[in-house]
């Protein structure tokens, strides 16, 4: 069956301030209604004051990430679209005419970029209006319908989530900062769209659902009609809102009190060579330039922090030991610390020396994981965590007294081996390896301890 | 002609008068008379305290500002912190301003003393007064007729003495046709010099706030008050602060070139277009020399501009829409603001966006061509501010009987450009005011002519 899907993605811009007024953006951080100003309640007689720099750039920089071309030195209205609900203090929201046109990301053609603004935040059941994040600024990416299915609306997301993250100029995707509206259409039947979507998960749930849903109206004969549904996160289904035939009619005017952007085409250019290496193409210089497989590559630059930090090491360890690390132990140690590659502390020289002394096999794989795991913790010299850890090389008499002691110390659980119980040589053995701090062989220290039990045995 | 707020305005630095004193028989003044005008929605408690607190500055031998002591009305659709602005309508009869207007920042800068909230027409939607969910305003220069609008409280204000200077707004002419009518100096700025932050929306490209005085000097006082770019909102022209009053003369005009256009005698009640004639005439014993330009499409600014005003009202409506100030505005406002959301409304759906909207700008462009390529030849265009004389209160007008008063002031708001108005004379009784319009920027000249006409009264 032939299945169109697109995207309208709704992405709020890392700024300092809102759009159009002074007010801070951390609208998570403080209580309600306390970022607030004329201007961003929409006071009778308030004026929004010139748009936001840093999110015009930012929007810019996103949609050359995304391949699309700018609308430079012509004028670019910001619009009034109108509409009554109670987050929109003023009636209507402020949302720019495209500001660049015609990208691509993973076969995906990008339709346009837009600036816009947050609504507040409305709680139906108490009746509160929050406006902290009134104003809060946005881009607006929409794409062709050239997805068909939800596996590759999934995917497709998630490499646009990544894109927005490299620019380092967008908000967290956790909190609602990306909210999503998933339009639909099955091969004869009309388009939906499933508005109220705030993550990868719930887009693809709510496309699930409205497959399942069209698929088996058009086997009963049923039309579909167009229509705008709501996605229930709680429930993973999609419920009517109003169809498209009736729907309200925005109204839209160019902004009296705003100058219409004008997109400096040099402003452009300097953007584009500042901007960073989208993730896509950096994944393919990274496997051709280190000669490393794609799986890789493809975990290295799932975030930009690590992919910088893979660079820097790959110059001075071996580049494809560094990326197995990368796709599996380091991942695991970061995972598991719940840190961002962002946010490690220790440096690239610190991890490209620990990864020398794994290839130089002075420590085990695994000990060297503990050692990456104590460096995230605390960063410093490898070399100083090994001897702190006591993972130096475990010598032979150190190994005899460790079996020595955890023979002295157990003769019950000696009894009990003798007496037939196999268990309590794993039981010995574990003595064993925590008195060496982990640095004994399992099966080394079974045999030692065998050996030593039946000396005993016999005397 | 004396200079009274000059006059004034020594007195008080020089301590002959006190500020105290001054506000203090405004307000005796307007408690006498104002029950019959009805100028003022509501009077600002704490205006004997500033003047009082300015008094004890003055004594201290401090600076004060240049408006220091003129007793200052603001018409009901600016923000002053504490006050209502109801914009006379129902719709917000309980809202309190909880911001200051750029504008009532820079007069309480200057030390000028807000008495109170002007009377308007709804909205500022009228150009009789009558509009107001307060009353209509009499007219104190021939009562019994309107005062005009919509600014129409900030010019009774000044006719009847109660204030030095008010602060009118103008959209299509609510500040110039008040003047006109109640013989007072009104002047309506070039789009984009005088900050609008603070001021509840008309017609956000076109409004402006500008003065309502007794004469030039005061509007033109006012107008360096209140003029300039501030860093607080978008759609502003890159200007600093200006100066007009030192730089007005009670000279001739010698160089100056004045243009009139044979189109304002069609458009104009002959007893009125005497009255201008004979001001034209004026202008040319002062030395400036007389010119034809042409205006061929002067009168459909008019349909372009109720088109363009009603779109953005209805947009700048939106906001009352019953949440945050109890009242859905079309449940609470008069007919005229109703008319005119309505039509909004319906003239800014998708499918008459191109024949309606786009079209009444495609014309706003034709006359702003029009006047600027006028104004090339000439320095001001002079001509009458409303093409006939104000009706009874209570008289019926129809609608289109009604939007003609403003067909002569409406090009000035649609081209941007700045225009005043000074008395001229009466008809039987009814002051007529005589319209100056100048070019973008170009208030000292506007400012020039009528402070020339106004030393030879």
């Amino acid at each position: 069956m032939n299945i169109k899907i697109g995207f309208e993605v709704h992405q709020q811009i890392d700024t300092r301030r809102k759009m159009y007024c002074d007010c801070p953006t951390n609208y998570h951080d403080v209580p309600p209604n306390t970022n607030v100003c004329p201007i961003c309640t929409g006071m009778p007689g308030s004026k929004p004051l010139p748009p936001n720099q840093r999110a015009v750039e930012a929007a810019i920089e996103i949609a050359l990430m995304l391949g699309c071309k700018t609308i430079t030195d012509q004028t670019v209205y910001i619009q009034r679209k109108h509409y009554d609900y109670p987050d929109l203090p003023s009636g209507y929201q402020r949302t720019s005419l495209p500001i660049a046109r015609d990208g691509e990301l993973h076969g995906v053609r990008i339709r346009e970029v837009h600036l816009e603004e947050d609504p507040g935040q409305y709680e139906p059941v108490a009746g509160n209006v929050d406006y902290n994040r009134s104003g809060v600024p946005l881009v607006e990416i929409v794409t062709e319908p050239d997805m068909k299915s939800p596996e590759e609306a999934r995917k497709f997301l998630r490499m646009l989530i990544r894109v927005l993250e490299y620019t380092g100029k967008v908000r967290p995707e956790a909190g609602g900062a990306m909210r999503t509206d998933v339009n639909i259409s099955l091969e004869g039947g009309g388009r939906v769209e499933v508005k109220n979507v705030n993550s990868v998960k719930g887009a693809y749930r709510a496309l699930k659902y409205e497959i399942i849903r069209q698929r088996e109206k058009l086997k009963r004969g049923q039309d579909i009609t167009r229509e705008t549904r709501a996605f229930l996160e709680s429930q993973m289904v999609t419920v009517p809102m109003r169809t498209k035939e009736t729907e309200e009619d925005y109204r839209y005017i160019p902004d009296p009190d705003i100058f219409p952007l004008i997109l400096d085409e040099t402003k452009v250019k300097t953007t584009r060579s500042r901007m960073a290496e989208p993730p896509h193409l950096r994944e393919k210089r990274l496997m051709e330039k280190y000669d490393i497989p794609h799986a890789a590559a493809e975990v290295i630059v799932s975030e930009r922090g690590l992919a910088d930090l893979y660079e820097a090491v790959a110059e001075e360890a071996d580049p494809k030991l560094a990326a197995t690390w990368f796709q599996t132990r380091l991942k695991k140690v970061l995972n598991f610390m719940k840190l961002g590659a962002a946010e490690v502390k220790f440096t690239p020289a610190q991890l490209a020396s620990l990864l020398r002394i794994v290839k130089d096999k002075r420590v085990t794989p695994e000990q060297g994981e503990l050692v990456l795991r104590e460096m995230a913790r605390k960063p410093a010299d490898p070399e100083e965590i090994l001897l702190g850890l006591g993972l130096a090389p475990l010598k032979k008499s150190e190994l005899t007294a460790a079996v020595e002691k955890a023979v002295e110390e157990n003769p019950k659980a000696i009894e009990d081996y003798l007496a037939g119980k196999k268990e309590a040589m794993n039981f010995l053995t574990g003595k064993v390896i925590g008195f060496t701090k982990g640095r004994a062989n399992p099966r080394d220290v079974t045999k030692l301890l065998l050996a030593r039990i039946k000396q005993k045995d016999k005397s | 002609m004396v200079q009274r707020t000059l006059e004034k305005l020594a007195a008080i630095k020089r301590g002959e008068i006190s500020a105290a004193d001054s506000v203090a028989a405004a307000l005796e003044l307007i408690e006498k008379k104002d029950k019959k005008i009805n100028s003022f929605i509501e009077l600002n408690q704490n205006a004997r305290a500033d003047a009082e607190s300015l008094d004890r500055k003055i004594k201290g031998g401090k600076k004060v500002g240049r408006l220091a002591g003129l007793v200052i009305g603001i018409k009901s659709n600016i923000n002053v912190a504490g006050l209502r602005a109801t914009c006379a309508s129902r719709t917000l009869e309980n809202y309190t301003s909880t911001y200051d207007a750029d504008v009532v920042k820079r007069v309480r800068a200057e030390d000028g003393i807000i008495v109170g909230m002007n009377n308007m027409d709804e909205f500022a939607c009228g150009s009789s007064g009558e509009t107001s969910a307060f009353g209509p305003t009499d007219n104190p220069a021939a009562f019994g007729h309107i005062t005009g609008g919509s600014s129409s409280g900030g010019a009774a204000a000044v006719a009847a003495n109660f204030c030095d200077i008010c602060l009118g707004t103008d959209t299509g002419g609510s500040i110039r046709n008040p003047a006109s009518h109640c013989g007072v100096v009104g002047f309506k700025p070039t789009y984009g010099l005088v900050p609008r932050q603070g001021l509840i929306d008309l017609g956000m490209s076109l409004d402006q706030i500008g003065p309502l005085s007794r004469d030039v000097a005061g509007a033109a006082l006012m107008l360096e008050t209140i003029a300039g770019k501030t860093g607080n909102e978008c759609v502003m022209l890159d200007v600093g602060k200006v100066n007009y009053s030192e730089k007005l003369e009670s000279k001739g005009l010698n160089g100056m070139k004045v243009g009139i256009s044979p189109k304002f005698s069609e458009l104009t009640d002959p007893a009125v277009m005497d009255v201008i004639d004979s001001q034209v005439e004026k202008l040319q014993d002062l030395g400036a020399e007389v010119v034809d330009v042409e205006l061929p499409n002067l009168e459909h600014g008019l349909s372009a501009y109720y088109l363009i005003v009603s779109v953005e009202f209805f947009s700048g409506t939106r906001k009352f829409d019953g949440r945050k100030y109890g009242k859905r505005i079309e449940e609470a406002c008069g007919e005229e603001v109703l008319r005119r959301i309505l039509r909004g409304r319906y003239i800014s759906q998708k499918e008459y966006r191109g024949k309606f909207y786009q079209r009444a700008l495609q014309v706003r462009t034709l006359i702003r061509k029009e006047l600027m390529s006028a104004l090339k030849q000439v320095d001001v265009i002079v001509g009458p501010t409303v093409p006939k004389l104000p009706h009874k209160l209570g008289a019926k007008l129809s609608l289109m009987e009604m939007y003609a008063y403003d067909y002569l002031t409406i090009p000035a708001n649609l081209a941007g450009i700045c225009a005043g108005v000074i008395r001229a004379g009466e008809v039987n009784g009814v002051p007529v005011g005589l319209q100056i319009q100048g070019k973008a920027l170009g208030e000292l000249d506007a400012l020039q002519v009528m402070r020339s006409l106004e030393a030879i009264e």
